[in-house]
């Protein structure tokens, strides 16, 4: 039996080709940040509220990368690439969409993940314990009244945010079932693709690297209460 | 007639019992009340100092007021936890526990008054550092009966 020589970079198991999708920064950002928003839950409801406090200033650094990876990273990562007007959303739906990465309907999913995840940190960098023995850094910009409403619009706000957990989540597993496998490929960062499409053209790993040195950089700032403004 | 007179002195009887239970029960309300709004003061001053204490240069006469209000409240907090005035009585933070465990209670109770008052002497000098090291210390008690024996609250 003739050995069957093997096509583009399909490996000699004879597995078909998978294409690169998902590059690194936007894989260990979306796992981190589902990681980090479940400690975030867990330590408070635990009383560990200076686990909690920098639980949220790691997500905090997750999402200005993210920001600045939406205009410099690979062309997947571009919130250019994949943020789409109502049109394309209904184009989509009725089938009209061919491409890579985010669809313009899974577009509006990550767009709403990403604000809601903000409002809630930018709640906790301006709230204060119920005894103002922990107070978010930038607490003092506002009043103590001020302080005590964001800590109770903080807790709050979870449900939003677990109700576009669910979404999504949901939303994933109705890919699923229509043979659409979506969970791999955010994690090994290739899938199959429709070799027709546009491949994806990856960042560059020093702007990866800058971008998350100007996101530290940013947190810190903040964490020190945002000095002139916050002192 | 006699057991109509039996029957008129054992019905005022009744009600004089049951009016003093009423007016038991009336007590405990009002004893909570004052001990929600006490604890609301003393955080709110405690989070007044707290903003005072982080900013460039802290008001010695702002630091002292609200030193002087903790301090206040704190003494009178000893009236704040009797017997009865617990979740059994009402919506309140305070745990079935306080009573359970009162000799450790009331000992937590003794340390926030008596940081209380430290730090009312170190506001009283005008050394800024002494106060902010004794306020920390009084969040520390804040803490410490807190975390055991209150419960969360959602007004």
């Amino acid at each position: 039996m003739p050995r069957q020589v093997p096509g583009g970079d399909a490996p000699l198991s004879g597995r078909p080709p998978t294409q690169p999708v998902w590059d690194l920064p936007v894989r260990l950002v979306h796992w981190l940040l589902a990681g980090l928003i479940g400690f975030s839950w867990w330590s408070i409801e635990n009383h560990h509220t200076d686990w909690h406090m920098w639980s949220g200033f790691a997500i905090l650094t997750l999402l200005v990368f993210r920001l600045l990876w939406g205009f410099v990273g690979s062309s997947t990562a571009r919130f250019a690439g994949f943020v789409r007007g109502p049109r394309a959303v209904a184009g989509y739906l009725r089938g009209g969409w061919s491409g890579i990465g985010h669809n313009p309907l899974g577009a509006l999913s990550v767009i709403a993940l990403l604000a809601a995840v903000a409002v809630q940190v930018g709640l906790g960098l301006i709230a204060e314990d119920e005894d103002g023995l922990y107070t978010g850094p930038l607490y003092r910009l506002v009043s103590i009244d001020t302080s005590d409403q964001a800590r109770d619009l903080h807790e709050a706000w979870f449900n939003v945010i677990l109700a576009l957990i669910a979404l999504h989540v949901a939303a994933i597993l109705f890919y699923r079932l229509r043979g659409k496998r979506l969970t791999k490929p955010m994690i090994t960062g290739r899938a199959l693709l429709d070799p027709e499409a546009e491949p994806m053209r990856p960042g560059k790993w020093w702007v990866a690297l800058l971008s998350l040195a100007a996101a530290l950089a940013f947190t810190r700032w903040l964490v020190a209460g945002a000095p002139p403004f916050g002192t | 007639m006699r057991p109509v007179r039996t029957i008129l002195i054992l019905s005022l009887a009744a009600l004089g019992v049951a009016g003093a239970a009423e007016a038991a029960k009336v007590n405990i309300r009002a004893v909570m009340h004052e001990r929600h709004e006490g604890m609301e003061s003393v955080g709110k001053a405690f989070k007044a100092l707290r903003r005072e204490f982080d900013s460039s240069s802290p008001n010695a006469a702002t630091v002292r007021a609200s030193a002087n209000q903790i301090a206040t409240l704190a003494n009178r907090s000893s009236g704040w936890f009797p017997k009865g005035s617990g979740p059994e009585a009402g919506k309140t933070g305070a745990k079935p526990e306080i009573w359970r465990n009162w000799p450790d209670f009331v000992a937590k109770e003794r340390a926030f008054q008596k940081s209380a008052q430290a730090f009312r002497s170190a506001a009283a000098t005008g050394d800024m550092n002494a106060a902010k090291a004794r306020f920390a210390d009084l969040g520390g008690t804040c803490k410490a009966c807190h975390d055991k024996y209150r419960a969360e609250m959602h007004h």
